[in-house]
């Protein structure tokens, strides 16, 4: 299954993930990004990728 | 700043200074003692039911989100950024874990707090430069809820809204309490008018007056049995605490049989019985009243009334409405209106009373044309000069020398609390006005500052007297605490 993850480092607490798909991404207290679960089904493979692209520091990698 | 205390007094003998329904030094006066000081209602619960729910509702040119968090509290923020104080959430309602600004992405929770701070380490030097924990949108100083109603003081030391509501809870509870599952909303709907404010909460208040002769083509189309002149001046107006309204006459009969003839059918007036007190019942079931219209001071009203809605059946359906005369400037208004219904109702009574509330009133209501039309021009012609010459006789229901036309009903001939009389009068109008005259009368105290992100809450405030909304640093559920007043 193709996974999505999270550059820690690199995450700004924008938050653009958890409005574009706040079922897979939240944020902690501290503003850096929760991943709720990485694996994804091929049937949300638009969502999930949408949400990553919309993340301005690019924090986020879509993989297989 | 002209002196007002002339108007102020006129006002309360009764006499109305014309040019109050379009003047505006006096609405710069509302908005800095009224508005800035009473509890006004923003929104009911059943709007937010769920966490993350939320709406945006405005206190003149100040935004709030009022939102439910993921604790299930309800909350109101100040809609403003506390970066460079853009409009945090632009939606009108919604269902959000959180609230990113769109101007450099700061976010922030559902309950206010700010998470999301871009480059906290780069560009403010991280903890040490900017203090992120603890930051929070700015909270409604004061919030409190009735019956599901949320309302909001933009005055920290606001009494406690139940005693600001006082005995008008008695007649709230009509309206919004017609079983232990409340009410749920629908709308709002709204729309703008071109006229003052205060006249539609003064005529929701006691103007019984003006059913025959504005509402006179929708009793002759025989849609409604209830507002024909002779009906109306059987009926009382009342006040209680802060709040007021009207009556109809009840034809004799048992409380089950007088809620029957309003419309409701059996499984409510059972609902009904089980959850008014003893007093609620007996101002139907044996003094023979039922509510209709009313208004809570300053801007909220409500309406209870019972039309025909079947073209080919006699049955009366009842309706609710909540709305609130939302002002935007001396001679204009957003009006906002609810339908409300009881929450356990059944789905087909909830139809025919939807069908009945927007006959009558929202922005396409048979009443609700006829009304307009008068306030509209009423507003235009207070603007001018000959209007200020002008002393309108507010002082229906008073003889010259003080005394009553009509005296109120004794503890024996009526139930309920507050101050009640038979037929037609001015007393709420007037108690309304007097209310209005005695904030624009009071100077505010100069409100607390906060300092985003800095140690120190400047007080504005000469005398030093005024206490801070939520200090800078307050850690989260302090700040709660704050808000939550009566919650
Ligand atoms: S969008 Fe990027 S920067 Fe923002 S929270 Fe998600 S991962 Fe972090
Ligand atoms: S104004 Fe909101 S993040 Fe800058
Ligand atoms: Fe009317």
């Amino acid at each position: 299954m193709p996974v999505v993850t999270a550059d820690l480092k690199a995450c700004q607490g924008y938050a653009n993930c958890v409005m574009a798909a706040p079922d897979y991404f939240d944020l902690d207290d501290d503003g850096n990004v929760v991943m709720i679960k990485r694996e994804f089904p091929e049937s949300e493979r638009s969502r999930v990728t949408e949400a990553a692209r919309s993340c301005p520091v690019s924090a986020l990698t879509v993989s297989e | 700043m002209t002196d007002q205390s002339g108007v102020l007094n006129d006002v309360r003998q009764g006499m109305i200074p014309a040019h109050i329904y379009n003047d505006k030094e006096l609405f710069d006066l509302e908005k800095e003692r009224l508005f800035s000081r009473s509890w006004l209602f923003v929104a009911h619960e059943s709007e937010v039911p769920q966490a993350g729910d939320y709406v945006v509702r405005h206190v003149l040119e100040d935004s709030f989100i009022i939102s439910r968090d993921e604790k299930g509290e309800v909350r109101a923020l100040f809609n403003m950024c506390l970066h460079r104080g853009m409009q945090v959430c632009r939606a009108e309602m919604g269902n959000a874990s959180h609230f990113r600004c769109p101007y450099h992405g700061w976010s922030y929770r559902n309950d206010g707090r700010l998470i999301g701070l871009p480059f906290h380490e780069e560009a403010f030097g991280g903890e040490e430069g900017f203090k992120k924990k603890g930051q929070t949108l700015l909270p409604a100083p004061s919030l409190g809820v009735y019956n599901g109603l949320i309302f909001i003081s933009l005055d920290p030391n606001a009494e406690p809204l139940e005693d600001f509501l006082g005995d008008f809870k008695f007649y709230l509870d009509y309206y919004t309490k017609q079983s232990a599952g409340g009410i749920e909303l629908r709308g709002p709907q709204r729309w703008r008018i071109k006229a003052n404010w205060k006249i539609g909460a003064e005529n929701f208040a006691g103007d019984m007056y003006h059913t025959p002769q504005t509402h006179a083509s929708v009793v002759e189309i025989g849609l409604f049995r209830e507002p024909k002149a002779e009906k109306r001046k059987d009926g009382t107006t009342y006040w209680a605490g802060n709040g007021g309204g009207t009556t109809y006459k009840l034809p004799e009969g048992s409380l089950e049989d007088r809620l029957r003839y309003v419309g409701y059918p059996d499984d409510m007036i059972e609902r009904m019985k089980g959850q008014w007190s003893q007093a609620q019942l007996d101002v139907i079931g044996q003094d023979g009243f039922m509510i209709s219209a009313a208004s809570l001071f300053p801007n909220m009203s409500f309406v209870h009334n019972w039309p025909r809605v079947e073209e080919d059946s006699d049955d009366v359906h009842p309706f609710i409405s909540i709305r609130q005369w939302q002002p935007i400037s001396e001679n204009e208004t957003e009006v906002l209106s609810w339908f409300a219904v009881d929450k356990n109702a059944t789905d087909e009574y909830k139809e025919l009373s939807y069908k009945a509330y927007l006959m009558c009133f929202g922005s396409g209501g048979m009443f609700e044309q006829d009304d307009v039309e008068n306030w509209v021009s009423l507003t235009n012609t207070a603007a001018g000069s000959m209007a200020r010459r002008l002393l309108l006789n507010g002082r229906m229901g008073l003889l010259e020398d003080g005394g009553n036309v009509v005296e109120p009903l004794t503890n024996e001939q009526y139930s309920g609390p507050g101050s009640t009389r038979v037929g037609y009068s001015e007393y709420n109008q007037r108690e309304l006005l007097t209310r209005w005259a005695d904030h624009l009368e009071r100077p505010i105290e100069a409100a607390a500052q906060l300092k985003v992100g800095m140690t120190a809450v400047r007080k504005t405030s000469k005398s030093g007297s005024a206490s801070s909304c939520v200090a800078a640093e307050a850690p989260i559920d302090e700040a709660a605490e704050t808000v939550l007043l009566g919650a």
